[in-house]
């Protein structure tokens, strides 16, 4: 799941979990200008599918912002 | 009151003894006194009630035709002028549930009061928890007796018109009623009170009880992205431009599919959104910003991603309660599974 309001999916329950942008524009940031915006969108595009790709055993968070292996598990208890 | 007060009893076809899945399209019919069940039922309301007529409806009739089936039992309740009305049990089945539920609330708009007892993850209950009086009952029928006796106790009180204390107290499902009410000691008392049990390991009950999230087995990662079917699904209400189907802009009772197959991007001439719950004029200008069909058909094209699903889901997630959302996510699904899609991206505004 891709949402800007990321800690609300992982309490929820949600498994693989890819922090967005913004509420209104999840996946890219117009206020970035065409080319970087166009790049945000993709990393965000791209850490999901890597998420997709990657064994997770709880609500675990992909952050297309982190540097380094994007992930981080979370504990909804 | 010497006379004994009249209660109403209804039940499906199979409780009725009509027959199971076969007989599930039977109509409304009445029978005088009890049936099935109903005996049971008349045992527990004791001298005090009688089960004077018996209402039966097949649970495919209830569910595919449900104007006509209220229509008639409610030309039956006015016929027969109970002071209760009891409906069920149903435990865990969804259609008989809902089917209770139904008719109970029917009663109610006629001024019958009216109890049922289901299992509380029944969609009946799920749905009508709020408006209907429910009991709580396990999910199958092992529990019958005892489950009757409490609705034949809750009917009674209705039928006298006494008036209902908290759920917790009663014993029906809450029905999310706030009355002011004196607990005799104040908030803060209480609060240290179960902070001091919860520390010493005692029981104490919650005021505020925590409705814990359903917990979903993650799916096994996918092992080869460049092999692999991608489908997107959004719930940021994507409609196509000037919402031609309708879709709702809150509240979501379905979703809504469209071909991709063509399309490189989702333009603004084409698509926008439709939501109550966000301010909808940047992606208006971008749809791509909750369904990221250009970036993925990109992917595809470098061959990162081995195919784009043919289809794109969408609905507006606002308002929604969970138990639609539950269904309308299964529904997804399901369809997902059946095209044979290996992983979908979920963007949620």
């Amino acid at each position: 799941m891709i949402s800007a309001i990321y800690n609300f999916a992982l309490t929820t329950g949600a498994n693989r979990v890819v922090r967005g942008a913004r509420i209104e524009h999840v996946c890219g940031d117009p206020s970035l200008g065409p080319e970087k915006d166009h790049a945000y969108g993709m990393r965000i595009v791209t850490t999901a599918l890597e998420a997709l790709t990657t064994r997770v055993a709880s609500p675990t968070l992909f952050d297309p912002l982190a540097p380094g292996p994007a992930r981080e598990a979370v504990h909804a208890s | 009151m010497s006379q004994p007060l009249r209660v109403v009893h209804f039940v499906n076809q199979f409780f009725a003894g009509i027959g199971g899945e076969d007989q599930a399209h039977v109509g409304v019919s009445v029978r005088d006194g009890v049936v099935g069940p109903g005996r049971a039922l008349q045992q527990a309301l004791g001298a005090d009630a009688q089960v004077v007529a018996t209402i039966v409806c097949g649970d495919n009739f209830m569910s595919e035709r449900p104007d006509e089936a209220l229509a008639e039992i409610g030309s039956a309740l006015s016929r027969l002028r109970p002071d209760a009305l009891v409906a069920g049990p149903a435990f865990g089945s969804g259609r008989y549930g809902l089917a209770c539920a139904h008719v109970c609330r029917r009663a109610q708009q006629q001024g019958i009061p009216a109890a049922t007892a289901m299992h509380p993850e029944n969609p009946g209950a799920t749905s009508f928890r709020r408006e209907v009086v429910i009991l709580p009952t396990g999910e199958s029928a092992v529990s019958m007796q005892s489950d009757l006796a409490r609705v034949a106790r809750m009917a009674l009180r209705l039928a006298r018109k006494e008036e209902l204390g908290p759920a917790e107290l009663e014993g029906h499902l809450p029905q999310g009623k706030r009355r002011s009410h004196d607990r005799g000691r104040p908030g803060w008392q209480r609060a240290l009170d179960m902070l001091s049990a919860k520390l010493a390991g005692r029981p104490f009950t919650t005021e505020v009880p925590y409705n814990a999230p359903e917990q979903v087995r993650p799916a096994p990662p996918l092992a080869d992205l460049t092999r692999a079917t991608i489908a997107m699904v959004t719930t940021g209400g994507l409609v196509r431009k000037g919402n031609p189907e309708r879709q709702s802009a809150a509240n979501a009772v379905r979703y809504h599919r469209h071909a991709v197959t063509s399309l490189e991007s989702l333009t603004p001439e084409e698509w926008e959104a439709f939501h109550a719950g966000y301010f909808n004029h940047i992606v208006n200008k971008n749809p791509n910003y909750i369904l990221p069909l250009s970036f993925l058909r990109e992917l595809e094209t470098d061959g990162r991603v081995g195919r784009v699903h043919e289809h794109i889901y969408a609905l507006p997630g606002v308002s929604t309660p969970v138990a639609t959302a539950r269904e309308l996510g299964r529904a997804i699904a399901e369809d997902l599974k059946h095209a044979g899609v290996d992983g979908a991206l979920l963007v949620a505004t």
